[in-house]
């Protein structure tokens, strides 16, 4: 059991974004305190791509430090720089591609791990329950439009930094996703993307469903045929958001095993596992509603966005 | 002192047991009750066993109503998993839309929504009667024994998936039908009790009804039909 919930103010880029999901995440703790966090997506960083990156585990973070400063030479000017935790967050310009830029920073096995990249994304997860991610990443303050968010029960497989949600889809800028389920093909998909030389960092099979829909969008799939097309490509249970600076949705197995509650009204759209969710955090207002299985929906995100993809 | 004829309970931080305790308390003291802010909390009114009428302001969370044995339960919101679970006899309503598995392996009562429902509805149902205002996902009816599901809307699905008995009841489309669920002409029967349960909760009878029931053929097994076993299974 994972706990997963999702926001998009339909009226405004500025919305209490953080604070709305801070209490939503907490609302579902009881689904899982193991780990938490969230991807909030605001106004484009004008100074560059925020940049999240995950420090290697048990060893001296200041020293770790250094060698990232000497890993991003030639691949990025940084702006901002600040540790937060076990992570240390950048704004930088890139001067690489974004796969390159991860594998440069990311070498075989010694820790380093880019955790988020992008203009609009702002990642947060670590080990335990929600109300620790406003200590320490003070998501409460943040202001935006949408976000996902998921507090996590292992059932699988370890509880740590990596092993959290939600999934940056490595290689694709702004997109996250958080999952609810079990992905009972993971080791199939795996092994394929991993033959074609896909790195995977962690054994939680979530992390499948970010790898997929970056390899979809690359192969050019638009974000709503790459959802559309997983539903037939992933076994198992599943319920999953997804969000990009432009959209927003969620995905549900075949079957409807895992549950997925959505109430939209002319001011918001808010999808969690459970109403108590939506309730605490919104209060009374527009009637929930479940959809069967095998269904996935997208909003556009702001209509200056919408009249620009149209 | 007489008791009261309606008690207003708040479940704004109120443990859940504390909350169907007083419930409880007020079902056996021949008392209404009132449920107020009920944030679509998990557990409400699970286990009353004492007929009486409880009115919930808003949505409820998982199992409301279930195992309940005589009470009128009306749900002024939607209802999440579980709705009515096992419940034996009484009534459930609920003004919204409910999630997976409403009224499932209920054996007596009604359970009626007067929106859309997920999946499996009326899954296993024992008994009673479920109707349905809107649409129902996949698999609705799924291994039903007994009793009558109503949908007015369209149905998902694998509709009556191996059901042994019982009927159910189609207005709208049929996604598809489930293993060995086949459709027949509804009776003069039918139509009375269809008549009847429309009028008692004011919801418009639809223009037609389809009527599906078990085919029979998954009762014993037969080795000439091996494939349809091995779809059912």
């Amino acid at each position: 059991m994972c706990g997963i919930a999702g926001y998009l103010d339909k009226r405004t880029p500025n919305a209490p974004l953080g604070q709305t999901m801070l209490v939503m995440l907490n609302s579902l703790g009881q689904r899982g305190p193991d780990s938490a966090g969230m991807a909030l997506f605001g106004p484009a960083n004008p100074f560059g791509e925020v940049c999240l990156i995950k420090l290697p585990e048990r060893q001296d973070p200041d020293a770790a430090e250094r060698r990232l400063t000497e890993r991003l030479q030639g691949l990025a000017t940084v702006s901002e720089r600040r540790r937060i935790g076990d992570v240390v967050r950048l704004v930088v310009d890139r001067s690489a591609g974004v796969r390159d830029f991860c594998s440069a920073i990311e070498r075989r096995d010694d820790g380093f791990e880019v955790l988020s990249l992008g203009r609009s994304i702002e990642l947060s997860k670590q080990v335990g329950e929600p109300g620790n991610l406003d200590r320490t990443f003070d998501v409460s303050a943040f202001r935006g439009s949408h976000g996902i968010g998921h507090t996590r029960l292992s059932t699988e497989s370890k509880v740590d930094l990596s092993h959290s949600q939600p999934f940056w889809a490595r290689g694709i800028p702004d997109l996250a996703t958080v999952h609810n389920g079990h992905i009972t093909n993971y080791d199939r998909l795996r092994r394929i993307y991993e033959q074609r030389g896909l790195r995977f960092f962690s054994e939680n099979d979530s992390e499948v469903i970010a790898v997929y829909l970056a390899d979809q969008l690359d192969k050019g799939l638009s974000l709503g045929d790459a959802v559309a097309q997983s539903l037939d490509d992933f076994d198992g249970s599943f319920s999953y958001l997804v969000a990009t600076p432009s959209e927003f949705g969620y995905a549900r197995d075949p079957f409807a095993l895992k549950p997925m509650i959505i109430v939209e009204t002319p001011d918001y759209v808010a999808v969690a596992n459970e109403e108590i969710a939506i309730r605490s955090a919104l209060g009374p207002a527009g009637v929930a509603r479940e959809p069967s299985g095998h269904v996935y929906r997208l909003w556009k995100v702001g209509s200056e966005v919408a009249d620009a993809a149209a | 002192m007489p008791p009261l004829e309606t008690l207003t309970i708040d479940c704004q931080d109120q443990p859940i047991r504390a909350i169907n305790a007083a419930i409880r308390d007020a079902l056996d003291a021949g008392t209404s009750v009132t449920v107020v802010n009920p944030g679509a909390r998990h557990n409400i009114g699970v286990g009353m066993v004492t007929p009486g009428d409880m009115t919930v302001a808003g949505s409820v969370g998982y199992y409301c109503g279930g195992m309940t044995d005589g009470v009128r339960i009306q749900v002024r919101g939607s209802a999440g998993w579980g709705l009515a679970e096992g419940m034996l006899s009484g009534t459930v309503v609920v003004d919204g839309n409910a999630g997976n598995g409403a009224a499932a392996s209920i054996r007596g009562g009604t359970v009626v929504i007067r929106g859309d429902c997920a999946a499996r509805a009326g899954v296993s149902m024992k008994g009673g009667l479920l109707l349905i205002g809107g649409d129902v996902g996949y698999m609705t009816g799924f291994m039903m024994q007994k009793g009558a599901i109503v949908i007015c809307g369209s149905a998902g699905d694998a509709l009556a998936d191996s059901m042994y008995e019982g009927v159910i009841f189609v207005g709208g489309e049929i996604a598809s039908l489930g293993n060995d669920a086949v459709i027949e002409a509804p009776t003069g029967e039918d139509d009375r009790m269809l008549d009847a349960a429309f009028a008692e909760y004011g919801i418009p009878r639809p223009g037609r009804l389809r009527k599906i029931v078990s085919g029979r053929k998954l009762w014993n097994f037969q080795h000439e039909e091996i494939e349809t076993w091995r779809q059912a299974l």
